[in-house]
C-alpha cells in the first residue's frame, strides 16, 4: 500500500488547495475582517485561525523573508509539482504565479453578493491572469450565500461558458458561523440545472458524506476534494467510494498554510487505505484531467 | 374631438412592442395548447383563446394569404413604423419579415429558463449573430412555471446585461386561468436590485398591483412598463398618472394584435387616453426606440 503511494507521489502531486504563507498575526487580522459573522467571544478575540479548535499544530509564521520561496521549498520537499492558488486577493500569490507559472494553477475567489461585477471579474481574471478555476466559500460570505442560491447562478453559468471548474466548500463549516448554506443536499439542484458545470466540493462534506457519495455517483461532473482534512480524518465513505466506483472523482487537496503542515499531511497520507490504482488518480491525474492537462 | 398631440406623435411613427402575424383560425387554436395543458378548469379547454372571457372582438381570420404583407399593410394603415416581432430564425413569417423589411421589424428572442444553458446560448447567438434586440420570457406559461425572480432566470438576466439588451417579462394576474404567482409584481424588486444594469420591460398590465409597480418604476431606473394586452380604454389610471408626472420616459406603447385586440380598436381608443401632450411621442415611439436601441 505504501509503495503504491510512493510510486504515485514520485510522479508528482497536484495539491488543489495551497497558499503562500503570511505572518500569523497579519493573517489573523484578515480572518477577523473577513469572517465578520462569528458571534462567539472565542472566535472574535482568541482565535488566530477561525477553525483552530479543530486543528492541532496550525502552521505559524513570524518573519518571512521570501514567502514565495518558502512555499516552493515546501512543495519541492513533498513532491508537489503543481499547487492551486487563490490569486484574487494575495499579491504574493500573483507573484508566485508570475515567477513559477508551471508550478501553479490560479483560482479566483468570488463573492456572489457582488452580482454582475463578480461575473465580469471572473472573465477578466481568466483573460488577463490565466485563471483556471473559480472558488467560493458560501459560509464565509457576508451575507452568506447558499450553494443553490440564485445569486450563484450567473457565476455557475459563466463557469460553464468559460469551461472552468468551480470549487465550493460543502459540509458544516469550521468557523463558528451557520452551516445551512453549505448543506450538501443543495448541490443536487445545481448539478441538475447545470449538467455541464464542473463542481468540486471542498472541506469534506461532513456529516453528509453518505449523501455526497450518492450525488458523486449521480452527477458525472461532480467531484470531491479533500481540502482542510488531515488524511487520518478522511471520511470513510469517501475512501470507500474512491476504492470502488469513484477512483476518478476524489481529488487530493491539502490545507497549507491555512491549517495543516505538509509534513503532517504527507506523513499521514500513506496510511490512507486507498487501493493501489487509486493513488495516482487521487494525487495527480484526476486534477490534471479536470484542467485539461496532460496526465503522465 | 381630435387629439392633436396624439395625431402629431403618431405621424412621427409608432413603435409597437407587441404585435404578431395574423394566422388562420385553425392554426391559432393549437398555438394555445401549452396553456390548456396546465389549466385545470374545463372551460379553458373549450376556449379558442384562453383569455377570451376578458376580450371583446378578438381578431379572427379564416384565411391568411400572406401574413407578412397583411401585417405590413395594417401597420401602414395605422401609422406603425416599427414592430418587435419573433425569433430571428424561425423559418416562418417572423424571419421573412425581418429579411424583407429590416427597417420595420426587430427581433425578440424567446428564452426558456427550463432549458438552462441551452437557452442562454441561444440568446447569445440570436443577438450576436442574428441581431435580436431583446429577450422575451412568459415564465407563467412555461411548464413548469418560472417566476420572474426564480434562480433559473438569473443566467438569462446576466446574459442580457452582458449583451446590453432589455428583457420583456409579464407582470400582474394573467388572463389565462393558470396560477398568477410567477408574475406577481413584487418579484421584480429583487431582480432590479441584483441586476441594476438590466433593462426590464413589463408586459400585460401589472394589475392589480399597479400602485406597487409605480413605486418600483420610480425606484428602479431600468424598469419600464408596456401596455400590451390592454385596450387603451382600460389602461390603468395609476400608470397614466405616472406617465403624466414622473414617468413619461418609462411607459411604452404595446398593442395586442392579433392575439386579442384589433388595431382598429386600439387606435380608435388611443386618442381618448388622457396623456399630457409631451407624453405622446415618448409613449408611442421614443421610449421604445431608446430602450431597444433601434
Amino acid at each position: 500500500m505504501a509503495d503504491a503511494f510512493e510510486d504515485a507521489a514520485a510522479g508528482g502531486v497536484v495539491d488543489l488547495m495551497i497558499g503562500v504563507p503570511s505572518p500569523t498575526a497579519e493573517q489573523a487580522d484578515k480572518y477577523r475582517k473577513y469572517l465578520a459573522q462569528v458571534h462567539d467571544r472565542e472566535s472574535r478575540e482568541d482565535f488566530t485561525f477561525p477553525a483552530q479548535y479543530m486543528f492541532k499544530n496550525v502552521p505559524e509564521f513570524a518573519d518571512l523573508s521570501d514567502p514565495v520561496r518558502t512555499l516552493i521549498d515546501e512543495m519541492d520537499a513533498h513532491n508537489i509539482r503543481i499547487g492551486m492558488l487563490n490569486v484574487s486577493t494575495s499579491l504574493d500569490a500573483r507573484r508566485a504565479l508570475a515567477e513559477y507559472p508551471d508550478r501553479f494553477i490560479a483560482s479566483w475567489d468570488v463573492d456572489p453578493n457582488r452580482g454582475m461585477e463578480a461575473v465580469r471579474e471572473v472573465e477578466q481574471a481568466v483573460e488577463q491572469l490565466g485563471v483556471k478555476s473559480v472558488q467560493v466559500f458560501p459560509a464565509g460570505l457576508t451575507p452568506q450565500v447558499d450553494i443553490d442560491d440564485k445569486k450563484m447562478y450567473p457565476l455557475y453559468a459563466k463557469c460553464v461558458e468559460l469551461d472552468i471548474p468551480i470549487f465550493v466548500n460543502a459540509g458544516v463549516p469550521g468557523p463558528r458561523v451557520p452551516m445551512e448554506c453549505q448543506n450538501v443536499a443543495r448541490i443536487d439542484e445545481v448539478c441538475w440545472y447545470f449538467p455541464d458545470l464542473t463542481f468540486v466540493t471542498r472541506h469534506g462534506c461532513e456529516p453528509w458524506t453518505e449523501l455526497a457519495v450518492k450525488l458523486l455517483l449521480k452527477w458525472p461532473n461532480l467531484y470531491y476534494s479533500t481540502s482542510a482534512f488531515a488524511p487520518k480524518y478522511y471520511p470513510s465513505d469517501i475512501v470507500e467510494y474512491a476504492n470502488t466506483r469513484g477512483a476518478d472523482k476524489v481529488l487530493y487537496a491539502g490545507y497549507y498554510p491555512a491549517g495543516l503542515t505538509l509534513d503532517r499531511i504527507f506523513d499521514e497520507l500513506p496510511k490512507v487505505p486507498f487501493r493501489d490504482h487509486v493513488w495516482p488518480k487521487f494525487l495527480r491525474d484526476n486534477a490534471l484531467r479536470l484542467f485539461g492537462m496532460e496526465t503522465a | 374631438m381630435t387629439n392633436l398631440a396624439f395625431e402629431e406623435a403618431r405621424a412621427g411613427g409608432v413603435v409597437d412592442t407587441m404585435i404578431g402575424f395574423p394566422a388562420p383560425r385553425e392554426e391559432t387554436i393549437h398555438h394555445y395548447d401549452f396553456i390548456r395543458k396546465q389549466a385545470m378548469d374545463a372551460e379553458t379547454q373549450d376556449m379558442e383563446f384562453p383569455a377570451q372571457y376578458m376580450f371583446k372582438g378578438v381578431p379572427k381570420f379564416e384565411e391568411v394569404d400572406d401574413p407578412v404583407e397583411m401585417l405590413v399593410g395594417l401597420m401602414d394603415q395605422f401609422g406603425i413604423s416599427k414592430a418587435l416581432t419573433g425569433m430571428p430564425v424561425d423559418g416562418g413569417a417572423s424571419q421573412r419579415a425581418l429579411e424583407k423589411y429590416p427597417d420595420r421589424f426587430y427581433s425578440q428572442c424567446q428564452v426558456d429558463p427550463n432549458q438552462g444553458m441551452e437557452s442562454v446560448r441561444n440568446l447569445d447567438r440570436a443577438v450576436r449573430e442574428h441581431g435580436a434586440v431583446a429577450a422575451h420570457c412568459w415564465g407563467t406559461g412555461l411548464i413548469p412555471q418560472v417566476p420572474v425572480n426564480d434562480k433559473k432566470m438569473y443566467p438569462i438576466y446576466a446574459k442580457c446585461v452582458e449583451l446590453d439588451i432589455p428583457i420583456f417579462v409579464y407582470a400582474g394576474v394573467p388572463g389565462p386561468r393558470i396560477r398568477f404567482e410567477p408574475q406577481y409584481v413584487g418579484h421584480l424588486d429583487e431582480v432590479c436590485w441584483f441586476f441594476p444594469d438590466l433593462k426590464i420591460v413589463t408586459r400585460h398590465g401589472g394589475q392589480p398591483w399597479t400602485e406597487l409597480l409605480v413605486k418600483l418604476l420610480l425606484k428602479w431606473p431600468n424598469l419600464y412598463y408596456s401596455t400590451s394586452a390592454f385596450a387603451p380604454r382600460h389602461y390603468d389610471k395609476r400608470i397614466i398618472e405616472y406617465a403624466n408626472t414622473r414617468g413619461a420616459d418609462k411607459v411604452i406603447y404595446a398593442g395586442y394584435f392579433p392575439m386579442g385586440l384589433s388595431l382598429d380598436r386600439i387606435f380608435g381608443e388611443l386618442p381618448d387616453v388622457p396623456f399630457r401632450d409631451h407624453v405622446w411621442p415618448k409613449f408611442l415611439r421614443e421610449n421604445a426606440e431608446r430602450v431597444l436601441k433601434i
